[in-house]
């Protein structure tokens, strides 16, 4: 009983931990909250689902054109809607209310587009399930764990050695300072924000297998994915990897041995918790100080 | 001068209360069926509802994205009193009341020390945990996804046309309240802690304990909306707590304007005819919804309000500039004639 809550509690935290991460890289670079995350999760997996079924092109292939189209959305919302919106100097309020605009549209237009029923995501591997350390799963889920592990090392890599990706950091960490080095604040404040929508597009993309594919399916991830971001430190993209998967431990562990009916409600009661108690997270993230 | 304006003023006040006696009449006989003073009735709860947020994000800053549960839980609490025990309304509501606020103090008193994201995280997180707890309830003592059927205000019954009176009465009560609570000790302290935190900390103001009050006073508007609401529609289901709601809320006070009467009131006849005039399009309203929120976010961050004051403000001053330019050319006239 205990491998089998470990293994799920990792994969699904692994998906928490991804969209956490979205959640931290934007508030590093743009110091905003965002609400679309969740639901570019669900369009991750229309599109997905759209490439790989609808299209039959390879899986690997539609896992490619998933994440860059879903890279190219996340750049002109912050384009078009984000940056429109600061340099009208409006108050922070609205910004959040446009990303909550810009989830109703995705999941609407998701729903014109798809319908109200849940599509099936056709098995991507021809072994349908695998058996590691004892542990009987489906395949698709296993791969899920994996390519989240590999995303975020990759994405520790990016950050951490290549000269963009420190360039990234640097004009999150101080806009002024990193403009004053020659760093173009605009194009990695809109890379973020691509990259932020591209993980979520992939953890839809990786949710399909598993669940099946429906208008709801990132929202509600995506606001219990918060509270992973929290844990961690809002802001601090480690915490939030780390943050993520304690969440999906957590849950599952909670939801196996004592009760599964208030599942949902564990992630928001551990949201709560932290930002009542320790609202810096694990990390001690100072978060930017807004009055 | 200044006695010019009082009458005006009066006069306008007299004007408006007609036209608000008359109009539900008109728009009975006009139409036919009850269904616009339902929309009436229910744009005037709404206003309730909404003025309880104002209070809370408007003139104190606190940002509160799950208002809806107080909203829903004053609703259930005065359904459920009713329906369990068989209380009399008079009882139910303000007991429905009591509760919501007691809920938005204890809220309080740990979000008070967060600032603006974490608040709103925590607003959400509270919303969704009432979600959860009204669709999961332990024993299913609130009916579960069902949502419970609720008796009517027996001596309304499905007279809209009472309603609408009724509700009227509330309305005006909870605005004539907002507008000495404002102009009170306790308003300005609200506005000085949305504009400078540590400013007003300084001028002596119990920040925490301002924002308890901020934050139950909120509560108990919008759990006494809810508590009129159930008994208007008859019906409440833990969907009305979703994040939806919430933000429905939000939208009609940034719309019409934040920290204002007509505001308020603009906000939510807007967004309320907007959701009825776009009804027709059924599973494309939501879209739609989202498509015209976003244009009017990113075109119009004032609000409709905002946009209107700014308008007057550009058209007084391009006529105080023509004025100007007109004594400009009278008085060079004159010296070019000398």
């Amino acid at each position: 009983m205990f491998k089998v809550l470990l293994i799920n509690g990792l994969i699904i935290g692994g998906i928490y931990a991804l969209i956490a991460l979205g959640y931290s890289l934007i508030y590093r670079a743009s110091g905003l909250l965002t609400f679309a995350q969740g639901d570019l999760i669900t369009l991750g997996s229309y599109l997905g689902l759209t490439f790989y079924k609808f299209l039959g092109l390879d899986f690997f292939i539609s896992f490619l054109l998933t994440f860059i189209s879903a890279f190219i959305f996340g750049i002109l919302l912050e384009k078009g809607v984000i940056r429109a919106l600061l340099n009208k100097n409006v108050i922070p309020i609205y910004i959040v209310l446009a990303t909550i605009a810009v989830s109703y549209i995705i999941q609407n237009s998701m729903q014109a587009l798809f319908g109200t029923t849940t599509i099936q995501f056709p098995q991507v591997f021809k072994k349908g399930t695998l058996t590691i350390f004892g542990i009987t799963a489906q395949t698709e889920a296993y791969a899920c764990l994996a390519i989240s592990l590999i995303l975020m090392l990759l994405l520790h890599l990016f950050m951490k050695n290549t000269k963009f990706g420190v360039a990234m950091r640097g004009a999150a960490m101080d806009p002024l300072a990193a403009e004053s080095c020659g760093i173009n604040t605009s194009l990695t404040t809109g890379v973020t924000w691509g990259l932020a929508a591209g993980i979520a597009s992939i953890a839809g993309m990786l949710l399909g297998p598993m669940y099946g594919v429906y208008t709801v399916l990132g929202s509600i991830i995506g606001r219990k994915g918060f509270a992973g971001a929290v844990i961690g430190g809002y802001g601090n993209m480690y915490g939030a990897m780390i943050g993520g998967i304690i969440l999906g431990l957590i849950e599952t562990f909670v939801a196996g041995y004592w009760t599964g009916t208030y599942k949902n409600l564990i992630a928001y009661a551990i949201l709560i918790i932290f930002l009542f108690i320790k609202p810096t997270g694990i990390f001690n993230e100072k978060a930017i100080q807004d009055v | 001068m200044k006695f010019d304006k009082k009458p005006n003023k009066l006069i306008l006040i007299a004007g408006l209360g007609l036209l608000l006696f008359i109009l539900p009449f008109l728009t009975k006989l006009i139409v036919g069926n009850q269904y616009p003073l339902l929309i009436m009735c229910i744009i005037m709860i709404y206003i309730i509802a909404v003025t309880g947020l104002d209070i809370l994000f408007g003139y104190c800053g606190q940002i509160s994205l799950g208002h809806a549960a107080f909203f829903t839980l004053g609703a259930y609490t005065t359904g459920l009193l009713n329906m369990y025990f068989n209380l009399p309304l008079f009882i139910t509501i303000p007991a429905a009341t009591v509760l919501t606020s007691v809920l938005g103090a204890l809220l309080a008193y740990p979000a008070s020390k967060l600032k603006f994201h974490f608040l709103s995280l925590a607003t959400v997180a509270f919303g969704e945990i009432t979600y959860y707890f009204l669709y999961t309830s332990p024993g299913g003592f609130t009916r579960d996804f069902r949502g419970i059927n609720v008796v009517g205000i027996s001596f309304l019954g499905e007279d809209y046309l009472k309603w609408y009176f009724f509700l009227l009465f509330f309305v005006v009560l909870v605005l004539l309240g907002k507008t000495s609570l404002i102009k009170s000790r306790t308003g300005r302290a609200f506005t000085a802690i949305r504009e400078n935190t540590h400013a007003a900390d300084g001028m002596g103001i119990n920040v925490r304990k301002q924002k308890i009050i901020a934050f139950t006073v909120s509560a108990f508007l919008t759990g006494l909306a809810g508590a009129l609401y159930v008994h208007l529609i008859k019906y409440i289901s833990p969907e009305t707590s979703m994040q939806k709601q919430s933000v429905l809320f939000l939208t009609m006070l940034l719309f019409g304007g934040t920290a204002s009467i007509m505001g308020t009131i603009l906000g939510v006849v807007s967004i309320e005819v907007l959701m009825e005039a776009i009804r027709f399009l059924q599973e494309y309203q939501m879209l739609f919804y989202g498509i015209l929120l976003l244009i009017v976010i990113v075109a119009l961050p004032g609000g409709v309000y905002g946009g209107i004051k700014d308008l007057i403000v550009t058209i007084k001053r391009k006529k105080a500039l023509k004025a100007l330019n007109v004594q400009k050319a009278a008085d060079t006239g004159k010296d070019g004639a000398e």
